[in-house]
């Protein structure tokens, strides 16, 4: 996480669209879309109703929404998240809920 | 006292609300209502009209101001709309166009 990263703190609310080019902590509340090209948090008290388009997404509250990633969705323990998630990385903790459709956008070798 | 940091490469379209500081280094454009301070720093951009307590101003704001405290344009601020507030500070350098209203209400 670089030192320039910008925080949606808790009491905080954002309805609308939101893009830019550096890390994001939420830990208020977004609802519309989100563009990054970096790494999106959400923390555990940030709730997120949007698409996400972005390069990492880690989320630790609540997420409803399709996420599109370029490399990795995380998805931890205490995570709620409801959305389709296509990225060539996915991980879900063992604790985490979530329903929706995953796609890991690689090509997989012949044979499997 | 939490605080949120619009960082200098995001652009918001919308709505923000909250009880908490704001400070801005990126592009808003829409609504801003606050129950605290709203700092729009030297690289931040609003175009918006705002509700809030305190508005810090070192950057460009257009747009119409309510503010239930102060409003504050700093010297290297850029300001054009409409404030009223009880308390209104224009730096020596500072650029200000609109009108000002400091009546009670």
């Amino acid at each position: 996480m670089s030192a320039g990263a910008g925080i949606i703190g808790k009491g905080i609310v954002i309805k609308g669209e939101l893009h830019g080019e550096e890390d994001l902590i939420i830990e208020g509340r977004v609802e519309g879309s989100i563009a990054l090209r970096k790494h999106l948090i959400v923390e555990s008290t940030g709730v997120v109703m949007a698409d996400v388009q972005t390069e990492n997404i880690t989320i630790k509250g609540e997420m409803n929404g399709n996420m599109i990633a370029s490399d990795k969705v995380e998805i931890t323990a205490d995570a709620r998240v409801i959305g389709d998630i296509k990225a060539p990385r996915v991980v879900i903790d063992d604790g985490a809920r979530y329903r929706g459709n995953v796609e890991m956008v690689v090509q997989l070798p012949d044979g499997i | 006292m939490a605080k949120t940091i619009i960082g200098n490469t995001i652009v918001i379209d919308g709505e923000i609300e909250g009880g908490e500081d704001l400070v801005i280094k990126g592009t808003v454009h829409g609504k801003i209502a606050l129950k605290e301070s709203l700092f729009v720093e030297s690289s931040g951009v609003v175009e918006a009209d705002i509700e809030t307590q305190n508005v810090e101003i070192s950057g460009e704001l257009t747009g119409n101001v309510i503010c239930t405290d102060k409003v504050e344009v700093k010297k290297d601020g850029k300001m054009t709309g409409d404030i009223r507030a009880p308390r209104i500070l224009i730096a020596d350098g500072a650029h200000f166009k609109g009108n000002v209203d400091m009546e009670k209400r």
